[in-house]
């Protein structure tokens, strides 16, 4: 494919008509692309109506003097070289010409070759000027981009919630943004500024440690540290070598994260997996205890024993196994990957199924149950498992709780969007301040009255969770030595 | 032979360690709440208590034997612990703990025995 070049244009406009046509014919073997004018007047048009490379201009015309048109051309197009020709060359018009911007003259009567050196001079020069105005224009785009990038990358970094700050090795500070500065809990730092006493010791060591390495590794060095105390504030300070592209140490670059949430859930996690443990081992260790007897020889334990702490130890796995599919579901509500099946669940069925289930228990401790449960009852959406699950935990609370021969009664009616469900019990009742503890895990109320009632503590915790999970509420009031009435409410209006 | 009082919320591990120091012909008492250990111990003044650490109780094992040396009563205590390997609690003797020894749960009859004994024969000397 051939090149297009673009064809150098010359103006020549003079009101010679031969030389005029002449010097166009003389051009245009050269390759040049020439237009021509006749007069002033029309040499200014043209040359205004695009930009020439050359522009060759006759000074004394019989409109308009040369100068001027000069004057026009170059107030529109800086860039075309001009040159004037004239018969009366002279010292000031020479002076004056290139005052105005003209590249040279040329004296009349000039030979073609006179024409064309002077015109390829002025073609060389145009080159130049264009070659260094698209060079200059390149730059400064350049230079735009760069500080249009520049000030992007430091919004960025101003934006993140991440503390940035950045030291070279004589420990000045280079590059800081706010984030940093609340993470550290520093006011009143500038750009330059030695920041080694500001900052927290467990940075200055690792910065420290950093600069002292005779080879830098690209190796990102973390610690922790309490800023505010009592895990108010704790951030996590990441500091990086930045090298120079010589391979020597430039700086450290210091990323600052607020890890509080995290060590608080830490926190919580570890109470937690404590108190799990805790429950798991009682009922483990008493298993074991009545073994390490039963296998102790020296003891000399009856037949009649054996068999009695065996059962006690299947009680005690019982309510082990028990407690496993508590946390279970426990985490399984709270990972939220318990498959629902959410249909029309009928409150009235899945209370009396659950009254089905605990029967045993209730003919054991002879507890009568009472409902008043409203007609045509609206149904909710929900999974049956977790309603009944809901009901046998409150159910089976209430009849473990309830003195023998007591009663339960089970109300449930619509109050607006809601259905609302009371079971009352004649049981023990609770202290006020059990009340308030009743809904965590692991918390079972502890007094003279509680002695021999086995759970896991986590019954009611798994109430509130279900709950809480459809929307609705629960409440409870009790009075100690007389009863407890749990109050829930569920949306009818679930999507 | 020596009274020994067992105090712990849990029936099976009462009954556990009665049976063990009883066939080493040792009289036991026990209780278990903290409040009616403290009820056994000035009523029946034993010669050793073994004391659970009762985390659930409101006023757990280390509440009483703090109330117990405040009541000038220096009775050697063992503290049953179930749960100090698990959270990586470590028991030590000191003000908080007025403790003489701890025993990790489950009990091993042997060792239950041998401490027992030695804390005994410990007052025994001081005598």
């Amino acid at each position: 494919m051939a090149v297009e070049v673009k064809k150098v244009c010359i103006l020549i406009v003079d009101d010679e008509k031969g030389l005029r046509i002449g010097a166009q014919r003389l051009l245009e073997d050269e390759g040049y692309e020439v237009e021509t004018a006749d007069c002033g007047e029309e040499g200014i048009r043209i040359g205004k109506s695009k930009e020439f490379d050359v522009a060759i201009i006759d000074l004394k015309m019989p409109d308009i003097d040369g100068l001027e048109v000069l004057k026009e051309i170059k107030g529109a197009f800086p860039n075309t070289i001009c040159f004037i020709a004239t018969a009366y060359a002279s010292y000031d018009t020479a002076i004056q010409s290139t005052r105005l911007g003209a590249y040279g003259y040329i004296p009349k009567p000039f030979t073609p070759e006179e024409l064309i050196y002077q015109v390829e001079l002025g073609v060389k020069q145009r080159q130049l000027i264009v070659e260094a105005l698209r060079l200059k224009q390149e730059r400064e785009e350049q230079l735009l981009e760069l500080a249009s990038e520049k000030s992007r990358l430091n919004t960025i970094i101003k934006a993140i919630s991440d503390g940035v700050l950045v030291i070279n090795k004589n420990i000045e500070l280079v590059y800081f943004n706010y984030a940093a500065l609340r993470f550290l809990n520093i006011q009143n730092v500038k750009i330059g500024q030695k920041v080694d006493e500001k900052l927290p010791p467990q940075i200055s060591e690792i910065i420290e440690k950093i600069i002292n390495k005779d080879k830098i590794l690209l190796k990102t060095y973390t610690t922790q540290i309490e800023i505010l105390p009592n895990n108010e504030l704790i951030i996590e300070a990441a500091c990086t070598p930045v090298p120079n592209p010589d391979g020597s140490l430039a700086g450290v670059v210091i990323i600052l994260s607020n890890v509080t949430q995290f060590k608080k859930i830490e926190l919580i996690k570890n109470q937690f997996v404590s108190m799990v443990a805790h429950e798991l081992k009682t009922p483990l260790a008493a298993v074991q205890g009545f073994i390490n007897i039963i296998l102790d020889d020296s003891l000399n334990v009856d037949r009649e024993k054996q068999k009695e702490y065996l059962e006690r130890s299947t009680i005690r796995l019982k309510s082990l196994k028990d407690l496993v599919n508590d946390l279970l579901d426990i985490s399984r509500m709270e990972l939220k990957t318990k498959q629902r099946e959410i249909e029309d669940v009928n409150i009235i069925e899945t209370l009396k199924s659950t009254l089905q289930f605990l029967e045993f228990e209730l003919k054991k401790k002879e507890i009568s149950v009472d409902t008043n449960i409203q007609e045509n009852l609206p149904t909710i959406k929900a999974d049956v498992s977790e309603i009944t699950r809901l009901f046998t935990n409150l159910i089976s609370n209430a009849i473990k709780y309830n003195k023998e021969s007591g009663s339960i009664y089970i109300i449930a009616h619509q109050e607006n969007n809601y259905v609302c469900i009371k079971i009352r019990d004649t049981g023990i009742g609770m202290k006020p301040e059990e009340k308030d503890r009743l809904f965590s895990e692991f918390y079972r109320a502890k007094n003279e009255k509680t002695r021999g009632i086995s759970g896991t503590g986590l019954g009611l915790s798994i109430v509130k969770k279900i709950v809480e999970s459809y929307y609705g509420k629960i409440e409870v009031e009790s009075v100690f030595g007389y009863g407890t009435t749990f109050t829930i409410h569920l949306p009818i209006n679930q999507n | 032979m020596a009274l020994i009082a067992i105090i712990d919320d849990d029936p099976d591990i009462l009954d556990a360690s009665s049976l063990v120091l009883k066939s080493k012909g040792y009289d036991v008492v026990t209780a278990s709440n903290p409040t009616d250990g403290f009820k056994i111990i000035t009523e029946r003044k034993p010669s050793l208590i073994i004391l659970d650490v009762m985390m659930d109780e409101p006023d757990d094992g280390f509440f009483l034997a703090q109330k117990l040396r405040r009541e000038n009563i220096q009775t050697p205590i063992l503290m049953y612990t179930s749960v100090s390997k698990a959270i990586g609690m470590d028991f030590n003797k000191s003000e908080m703990v007025p403790v003489d020894d701890f025993v990790e749960k489950p009990i091993s009859p042997d060792e239950l025995v041998a401490k027992v004994e030695a804390l005994l024969n410990k007052v025994g000397e001081k005598k």
